[in-house]
């Protein structure tokens, strides 16, 4: 469905995005992750046909979005991160003129209409100016647009961004039942937000994809960089040296704290039972012993920390 | 066609929601009231003529026209909703085309506001109503130009003012300075002046002659400026 091959985008001299590629299938609800400026807006720009790109392909839906702009246009659905509306419209006429410009003839338009303020519960709110709303339901109405022509694709740039937590959990289920029938991608600076909502995650930082993949693959990942965590009671060399020769362990350090030993072992695989027979074969006891939950926020916070620390060199 | 047409009446409904709609019609009919009594277009005994009030109203419209267009494409840039339409399947010519056919209609009620004035005219004495007639012709097709010029304005900046002053200013220098120019030069200039005499033009109309030249000149004038703000838009993506 989406397809972007090599993408650059320049703002003067200044790369927002650099030689960017990847895909999403038909179907899949895939976030876009990434920190404050990393280029999420921008590449969403040149997939929905608002901002030429400098170098590289990208199609959506199977059209070119640099040739073929119109085709890509009409079957994408898009929120616009600002959510930017006309004020001194009400939600209906504003929904009127969308779905004009979107083709759909005088019935068609009314149906859609009302299945997208059903969808979107704008039904209490759909004869007032849309000046008067408060910021979720200008969302709402946002989200209204980017689905009234029932689009293959739906772009969604920050859909949640300033809603108070019961409308954010309300708009996530509302994007992943969405995901049933459309093609979804959202981008998002909060990590719990994509894990959520989406099945698959690829994360921009600097212009650049640092990873992707399913919120269980990225795990693994992050898991490999991870430690298992033990507190042993046992002579602080005698245990270090024991767990040191266990295979797969590359690194092991430990404290004391009230009289229990608190080891952290640095390795790639998961060697709690191999622990645990060290420490019955030694005399030991043991009264934890855990792998360290893969975090993957850490693991974000993480890239951000150290392109930020490239930043400042 | 559809897209244009929508654009157009979205256009419309914000210029009417909008103070400024009102401002404009009001204060041109304001300037143009003053306009017809300051020059005692009615004084008894004398017979009744709007020809100062033609005379002058070009001179208002290069304020007020820009005034009208001025929101027409700034405004979208600034609220950002050029984001939603360019995104939508909608060409750029069919929004320049969809806001200069809003302003144009805005500007059609504007001066239907100013037949008063022949019709009071009528009552007074004997109006000519064959050069009103053609008179209100030449406003139609001056303002066309007049209003392709400033959507062409306000396809530049996001800024309403800067719109406003980017369309009068220019407006003003080729209305009034060809008019001025004719007589104190000669040769090749002259010719250019009489031929972008935009005054010059429209002061034939109210006298009861339009000429071909002329008509082709202010719809050539109004298509190749809102050719001109087509460009400016699409531009306007590569930043
Ligand atoms: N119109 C513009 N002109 C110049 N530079 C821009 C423009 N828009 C974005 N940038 C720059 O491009 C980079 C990427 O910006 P972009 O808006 O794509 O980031 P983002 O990932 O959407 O960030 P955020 O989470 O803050 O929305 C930033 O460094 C930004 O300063
Ligand atoms: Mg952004």
């Amino acid at each position: 469905m989406i397809e972007v091959r090599n993408l650059s985008k320049y703002y003067g001299s200044r790369c927002a995005v650099d030689k960017i590629s990847f895909s999403v299938a038909e179907g899949e609800i895939v976030g876009f992750l990434g920190p404050n400026g990393a280029g999420k807006t921008t590449t969403i720009r040149v997939l929905t046909c608002f901002h030429p790109a400098d170098d590289g392909q990208a199609s959506v839906a199977g059209h070119d979005v640099f040739q073929k702009s119109m085709d890509v246009r009409k079957h994408v659905g898009y929120l616009p991160e600002s959510v930017p509306l006309y004020p001194e419209m009400r939600v209906r006429e504003y929904l009127q003129f969308r779905g004009k410009i979107r083709g759909l003839g005088r019935a068609e338009r009314d149906a859609a209409i009302g299945r997208v303020t059903q969808r979107c519960w704008l039904s209490e709110v759909i004869d007032r100016p849309i000046g008067q709303l408060s910021k979720g339901y200008r969302q709402r109405v946002g989200l209204a647009d980017a689905l009234i022509h029932n689009p293959k694709v739906l772009i969604l740039d920050e859909p949640t961004v300033g809603l108070d937590p019961g409308q954010v959990r309300e708009t996530r289920s509302l994007i992943r039942e969405l995901a049933q029938d459309h093609t979804v991608m959202l981008s998002s600076h909060i990590l719990p937000e994509v894990e959520a909502t989406c099945k698959r995650i690829i994360i921009i930082n600097r212009g650049r994809i640092v990873a992707s993949g399913t919120t269980a693959e990225l795990r693994e990942r992050v898991a490999g960089d991870h430690n298992t965590l033990a507190e042993i009671r046992g002579p602080k060399d005698g245990v270090e040296a024991g767990l040191r020769a266990i295979t797969g362990v590359t690194d092991v350090r430990s404290e004391q704290r009230d009289g229990w030993l608190r080891v952290s072992i640095a390795t790639r695989n998961d060697v709690r039972e191999a622990v645990f027979q060290a420490a019955m074969k030694n005399g030991w006891s043991i009264r934890e012993l855990r792998r360290e939950g893969a975090s993957l926020e850490d693991f974000f916070v993480k890239i951000v920390a150290s392109a930020a620390a490239q930043a400042t060199e | 066609m559809r897209n244009t047409i929508a654009i157009m009446q979205r256009e419309l409904l914000s210029l009417f929601c909008s103070p400024i709609g009102y401002i404009v019609i009001s204060g041109f009919l304001l300037i143009t009231g003053v306009i017809v009594l300051m020059t005692k277009s009615f004084s008894p005994g004398q017979p009744a003529t709007l020809a100062a009030f033609f005379y002058l109203t070009p001179f208002v419209l290069t304020i007020i026209v820009p005034a009208i267009t001025m929101r027409a494409i700034s405004d979208e840039y600034r609220s950002g909703t050029i984001e939603t339409l360019m995104t939508a399947p909608v060409s750029d010519a069919q929004l320049v085309v969809g806001k200069f056919l809003a302003s144009l209609v805005f500007y059609v009620i504007m001066i239907a506001a100013t037949l008063i004035y022949p019709i009071l005219i009528s009552m007074f004495g004997r109006a000519d109503w064959g050069a009103a007639a053609s008179s209100y012709v030449g406003l139609l097709l001056m303002g066309a130009t007049f209003i392709a010029f400033g959507v062409m304005a306000s396809s530049l900046t996001r800024n309403q003012v800067v719109a406003w002053i980017a369309g009068a200013v220019p407006l003003l220098l080729l209305a009034w300075l060809a008019y001025y120019m004719i007589p104190q030069v000669s040769g090749a200039l002259r010719t250019v002046f009489q031929e972008v005499n935009v005054m010059g033009r429209f002061e034939a109309m109210t006298k009861g002659a339009i000429s071909l030249s002329s008509a082709v000149f202010f719809v050539g004038g109004a298509v190749l400026f809102l050719f001109i703000a087509t460009k400016i838009v699409e531009s306007k993506r590569w930043r």
